[in-house]
């Protein structure tokens, strides 16, 4: 890892409820807005302070559609190219859609 | 909109409307009469700077960030339009009384320009200058300002000072501004000392806000201070008659963490990334807008209402979670006929649709169809639901005993009594709120043909008066009841404690929100000697009980055992002795309070909060005794506190106690990030 304080640091870790953790890039966590105010809030909180936030009723495979939501999204942020679908399967649908409600993205 | 910077720097609002030196300004500095407090800044503010700053800036030295941009924007400002207008607006303000400070009298005045224009008050300077002012206070603050007049009052400066920027005494005109425009709403003359000091705020109409609520009031010297961390920029109060720790590099003040730690805070180094970073965010901010990537939310139910017939697909949903769905679903304006499928099921027993403006009546038929099991139905905001759908499912939801609709504009009375005739005595619960067709007929339908009525809550009918409450008081086996904002002066206070002494001793709810003209009589009269039930008492918005009535009320009602929610939110006229009547009636068993808008109570009765040992849910905002002692004594009392509202409350600071579990909801530094000045 990078020498800065893990409140500054490039990466941020989430984990999942049954233990699983994604390590991902800060700027990417920001699009949600629930990470973003966990990570950026003034006050003194652990997760702003060490940079690894738990969802305690996130399962791993529906996170790991959030963060391949979120770098879809950063990859295709500017883009004026033709945005390919973001496929969602229908099993995880309705879980991921509370989740995505929950994350604010 | 775009000038209203939630906490961006470098454009606060005040600034925008700055202009040169205006007669009234000079007249100030002349005299030498400057601001009472400094502004939000380390303690130890030099006197010097103040007389330092040359005539041209109007701003409080004291912060250098404010110096700095108003003599920019001192260049750019059109000025002669506010100069001619604001001096007249001012000198009716400061008629015999030293203005605080040059700013923030500007600013106030600007604020109350954008006041009067929404409160349509009488002043006759208001149509020529009104244009002028529309040209300069944008229309981001006349919406606000419209807001905060339509609002309820806390809400109102919940607005005010969520937006406010670095100025704190900003954030108190515009606090006072619209405390005034509430309070000229309801004309309210100050019972006690009216002639009181100097520095009480004097709204343009000349009523003194109910608060006495001034600035001298707001930093209290001698008292406990507060002030800001030189390291993590936190606020914190020093306690009087204790020295705070002092950094030993730049002599400023620290607050606890940072002392007790000695570690260098997260943020110095955090402070000189937060201008690059913010513009970062400014600049993705800009790109989300433009692109066209839907959410994660909508993703997802666009693909259910696509895979709507392969519901199997889903798998097992459990009730909770489907309920949870239905509000993420109508939280995003998605019900819709398609979505509303996957809700629909024959073994469902109860329903809860959150937002169907968006089902046709065909839809909302389809409910009785395909649910004809239900027992228990509530629409909110079902506005498309028309007589006939209301006739079917009259016909054919056998098993209905519990109904609850939320703005059905177009049913009619006949119609509603035909539901009434049907369901008869299977009706047990029944849930009204805005409508102007459900008459006198329809209510006593319901009490004739309904003796089983359990919960009847009934809000916003323009048509409530006091005949309605007669047949409710023929209500035997009623257990809540609510009754909400009926039209002003429509209920009178005999008339309900009539009811209340009819039903009052079965009753363990009472509600009787905004019913604005009720008196003392309610509580001492009816709800005293009747409600030996009653566990849940919301009075909110009844403003004109009095302090004597409430002690009347809770003192040795020895028939009733404790309460376990009590609202009062705005009973504005209430002192100290009847909170403290309530806690000490129910303090072990009061699990939810809100005291909002009493801002009277001082910090004596706010410590007897902590007799309530099982509190959960507290709303303390706009009582401005309220600061960080009382906050530690109440964590550390009510083990079981998760939530405390403190709206207004500018004496918590950052640094006051919390523990896991417990949200604080409105306080000031949360959405206020005063690091970035």
């Amino acid at each position: 890892m990078s020498s800065l304080t893990p409140a500054e640091s490039e990466y941020v870790t989430l984990e999942s409820s049954d233990g699983f953790q994604f390590v991902i890039h800060r700027e990417v966590a920001m699009l949600s807005g629930t990470v973003k105010n966990m990570l950026s809030s003034p006050g003194h909180f652990t997760e702003s302070m060490e940079g690894v936030i738990q969802f305690r009723d996130i399962k791993a495979i529906i996170l790991e559609k959030v963060c391949k939501y979120w770098y879809y999204k950063a990859r295709h942020l500017n883009s004026v190219t033709e945005i390919p679908h973001f496929e969602i399967e229908p099993e995880y649908a309705l879980e991921t859609l509370m989740a995505a409600d929950f994350l604010d993205t | 909109m775009s000038r209203r910077n939630r906490g961006n720097a470098g454009t606060t609002y005040v600034n925008n409307v700055r202009g040169p030196t205006s007669a009234l300004t000079s007249f100030l500095n002349e005299r030498g009469i400057r601001r009472a407090n400094p502004a939000p800044a380390p303690v130890a503010t030099p006197p010097e700077n103040e007389d330092d700053s040359d005539d041209d800036d109007d701003e409080e030295p004291a912060s250098p960030q404010n110096q700095a941009a108003s003599s920019s924007s001192s260049s750019s400002t059109p000025a002669p339009v506010t100069s001619s207008s604001r001096p007249t607006r001012t000198a009716r303000l400061t008629r015999g009384r030293t203005l605080p400070s040059p700013s923030t009298s500007a600013s106030r005045s600007n604020e109350l320009d954008g006041v009067n224009d929404d409160s349509d008050s009488d002043d006759s300077d208001d149509d020529e200058s009104d244009s002028d002012n529309k040209n300069l206070v944008p229309i981001a603050v006349s919406a606000s300002m419209a807001r905060a007049v339509r609002a309820t009052r806390s809400r109102a400066v919940a607005v005010a000072s969520s937006s406010s920027s670095s100025n704190a005494s900003a954030s108190t005109a515009r606090a006072k501004a619209a405390t005034a425009a509430a309070s000229k709403k309801r004309p309210r003359k100050k019972d006690a000392s009216d002639d009181s000091d100097d520095e009480d705020f004097h709204d343009i109409t000349g009523h003194i806000t109910r608060s006495n609520f001034s600035h001298k009031g707001r930093m209290p010297q001698g008292s406990n201070k507060i002030v800001f961390c030189s390291r993590c920029r936190a606020r914190f109060t020093i306690k009087a008659g204790t020295t705070p720790a002092v950094d030993e590099d730049d002599g400023g003040l620290l607050c606890p963490t940072c002392a007790g730690t000695g570690s260098p805070g997260p943020s110095k180094s955090a402070l000189p990334k937060a201008k690059p970073v913010k513009r970062a965010r400014r600049k993705a901010q800009k790109a989300e807008i433009e692109c066209h990537i839907p959410t994660l939310q909508d993703l997802c139910i666009q693909k259910i209402a696509n895979s709507i017939e392969d519901v199997e697909a889903f798998g097992d949903i459990s009730d909770i979670s489907l309920d949870k769905i239905c509000k993420i679903i109508c939280r995003n304006r998605s019900l819709n006929a398609e979505t509303l499928q996957l809700f629909l099921d024959a073994r469902h027993s109860e329903l809860i649709l959150y937002d169907c403006t968006d089902i046709t009546a065909i839809g909302l038929q389809n409910i009785a169809q395909f649910c004809p099991n239900l027992r228990s139905l509530k629409l909110k905001l079902c506005g498309r639901i028309t007589n006939e759908v209301m006739d079917y499912y009259t016909e054919h939801l056998t098993k209905l005993a519990s109904l609850t609709l939320i703005g059905p504009i177009l049913i009619l009375e006949q119609t509603y009594i035909k539901l009434f005739e049907t369901v008869g005595e299977r009706f047990e619960k029944f849930e009204l709120k805005g409508s102007s067709r459900f008459s006198l007929k329809a209510i006593k339908a319901l009490c004739d043909n309904c003796p089983n009525i359990t919960h009847l809550r009934l809000g916003d009918c323009n048509l409530m008066d006091d005949e309605w409450l007669e047949p409710i008081a023929g209500l035997t086996k009623l257990k809540s009841l609510r009754i909400r904002n009926p039209e002003p002066d429509k209920l009178t206070t005999s008339a309900v404690v009539k009811l209340v002494q009819a039903v009052g001793s079965g009753l363990e709810e009472l509600e009787l929100k905004g019913c604005t003209g009720l008196t003392d009589e309610v509580l001492v009269d009816a709800i005293r000697p009747s409600c030996v039930r009653v566990e849940r008492l919301n009075l909110s918005g009844c403003e004109e009980l009095t302090t004597e009535g409430v002690e009347t009320l809770f003192k040795d009602w020895s028939i009733n055992s404790g309460l376990t929610y009590v609202n009062l939110e705005n009973c504005v006229m209430l002192k100290d002795e009847a909170l403290m009547a309530v806690t000490e009636h129910s303090g072990a068993t009061l699990e939810g309070l809100n005291m909002s808008g009493m801002d009277e109570i001082t910090k004596d009765a706010l410590q007897t909060l902590t007799r309530c040992i099982n509190l959960a849910e507290l709303d303390a905002s706009w009582c401005r005794a309220m600061d960080d002692d009382i906050m530690e004594q109440l964590v550390e009392a009510a083990p079981r506190l998760t939530k405390v509202t403190v709206w207004g409350d500018h004496r918590l600071t950052e640094c006051c106690s919390s523990r896991k579990g417990l949200r604080i909801v409105g306080r000031e530094g949360d959405y206020v990030d005063l690091r970035f000045l």
